[in-house]
């Protein structure tokens, strides 16, 4: 359980994120499957090296949206995606961002080290060179010791550090993490969260990442949308002004249950209309 | 192991039964001998056995091996076609669901009665049966996993080799496994219907000489490879597919 605890680094050296220029942009995206509507005309801005994190009731469309900016899916005709600014033809994400699905799929033929040098492996990297590169990563992300382990041998942390690592190794600027510690204990997850805020201050990526705990949304954020009841929607788009690096106690201070509060408004006004939808 | 030692201890009882059986109620050696004179006559008759248990393991791991590689590729060639396999895939199972017997005649009308109708009979039938374990294997891939080495920008090669392959592995080995045993007897079959050599035919030739103990020491000979080369591929399997 306290298996992330010594990855903590006390001096941590995040500054506040810059403010920079567009990395993603989503114009108008929309999606259906048949009759149901997922998204509705979704626009987003996500600045360059920003953390962004994406909160809302389960079904609003969250997975679908990460679908999108991952390449896996089309948005309806008329929305667009834009990475740096160029819009994106059909399937011109592929292999563009580094996107860590809801399960870990981390591959049982595949050593620890295998496994994270998947992704580096399919873009042509030599295996040796990765492997190189992985073994020298493994001990910031806790698996020194594990990296000729296989996963069935890990607990459900290391496989989702396993994970994550295949989605650094993949060395994209925009990282797609969607419910990563979704399935870990209270304990292990918030020590996992000061841990990402921490690889993120090095290794600089701009992130999306979905949960549906808002103290997760908060915590990690420099900006926090929350989608609506179905068809998803932007509800609401909260910029997170509290001064990095962030500490565990930071979730019981004033001005953090201060935006808490706002956030749990709109979220639950949203779920509700979610939970009637399941009544009628 | 334990597990194996119990079969042995089941084996042996098995084996302590049946000749007290035979000895107790004086059953006729033509309905059933006993195991220590069927033991005594394999030892007595090695000399012809030996060469007819050579040939009849060379047909059956010869067509094994050529039949294994014939369905594998050509599973991994379908995999890639839907089309194709939506059309092709009924055939193959109705062709597969014809008894073995059958179709033996007609592969001794056409390749002679020599080896090579042997071979091909194995091949044909291991064929089928690692052909269709492993298009099942290959085709129900999660999904979720193509997707992300789509997202990685992953083309159907790379997809095949890294995702297809590896899971379809455990189905691969299974058909692998019981085509071990399918092997051997259609070689014995087919040798029966048709051939000079090979334990079929020392079979076949036995029971027209009225000597049941050949006929039994034949068979004792034929179960022993067939539990051997199911044991051997076995084994490969464990090692090959390790997180199963
Ligand atoms: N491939 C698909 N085919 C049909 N419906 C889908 C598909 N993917 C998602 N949906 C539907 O779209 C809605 C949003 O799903 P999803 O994006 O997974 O939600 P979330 O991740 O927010 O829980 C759900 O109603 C789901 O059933
Ligand atoms: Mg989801």
């Amino acid at each position: 359980m306290t298996e992330a605890a010594g990855l903590l680094d006390p001096h941590l050296t995040v500054g506040t994120a810059p403010a920079g220029r567009e990395k993603l942009g989503l114009r108008g995206v929309s999606r259906h499957f048949g009759a149901v509507h997922a998204l509705d005309r979704i626009d987003a801005s996500i600045p360059e090296g920003a953390f962004v994190t994406l909160i809302g009731p389960s079904g609003c469309g969250k997975s679908t949206l990460f679908n999108i900016l991952a390449g896996l899916l089309e948005p309806d005709p008329g929305g667009s995606v834009a990475l740096d600014g160029m819009v994106v033809p059909p399937g011109g994400l592929l292999g563009r961002v580094a996107f860590m699905p809801q399960r870990d799929l981390l591959l049982p033929w595949r050593s620890v080290l295998d496994n994270a040098i998947l992704a580096a492996e399919v873009q042509g990297q030599p295996k040796k060179e990765a492997r190189a590169l992985a073994r020298e990563m493994a001990r910031d992300f806790g698996l020194a010791g594990f990296e000729d382990h296989f996963p069935q041998q890990l607990s459900g942390g290391m496989r989702q550090r396993v994970a994550l690592m295949r989605t650094f190794l993949f060395d994209r600027d925009v990282m797609l993490l969607d419910e990563p510690f979704g399935a870990l204990d209270a304990l292990t997850r918030s020590l996992m969260q000061r841990w990402l805020l921490d690889i993120w201050s090095r290794y600089r990526r701009t992130i999306v990442f979905i949960t549906h705990d808002i103290d997760e949304a908060i915590f990690l954020a420099d900006r926090v949308l929350v989608m609506g009841a179905r068809p998803g929607r932007i509800r609401m788009d909260r910029a997170i002004d509290l001064p990095r690096p962030r500490a565990a106690a930071l979730i019981t201070a004033p001005e953090f249950t201060a935006i808490k509060r706002e956030l749990l408004e709109v979220l639950e006004e949203e779920s509700l209309k979610t939970f009637q939808a399941g009544q009628r | 192991m334990t597990a194996a030692l119990r079969g042995l201890a089941g084996g042996l009882i098995l084996l302590l039964g049946w000749e007290a059986a035979v000895r107790l109620f004086a059953i006729p050696p033509w309905i059933l001998p006993a195991p220590s004179g069927i033991l005594a006559t394999t030892w007595t008759a090695r000399a012809g056995l030996l060469p007819a248990a050579g040939m009849t393991l060379a047909e059956a791991t010869g067509g094994y091996a050529i039949g294994a590689v014939l369905g594998i590729l050509l599973a991994i060639l379908l995999s890639q076609a839907a089309m194709l396999r939506r059309v092709l895939l009924p055939v193959v199972v109705i062709i597969n669901s014809v008894p073995v017997a059958a179709y033996a005649p007609l592969a001794l009308l056409w390749f002679g009665t020599g080896a090579t109708s042997k071979v091909i009979m194995v091949a044909f039938i291991v064929g089928f049966t690692v052909f269709l374990n492993a298009l099942d294997g290959l085709t129900r891939v999660d999904p979720a996993g193509i997707a992300l080495l789509r997202s990685f920008g992953a083309g159907r090669l790379s997809i095949l080799w890294r995702l297809r392959l590896p899971s379809a592995l455990p189905a691969i080995a299974v058909g692998l496994r019981v085509s071990t045993v399918r092997a051997m007897i259609v070689a014995i079959v087919t040798e029966m219907l048709g051939s000079q050599l090979g334990l079929g035919w020392t079979i076949f030739e036995a029971v027209l000489q009225i000597d049941f103990l050949r006929v039994w020491a034949a068979i004792l000979v034929a179960s022993v490879m067939s539990l051997a080369f199911f044991g051997a591929i076995t084994l490969l399997e464990r090692r090959v597919v390790f997180w199963k």
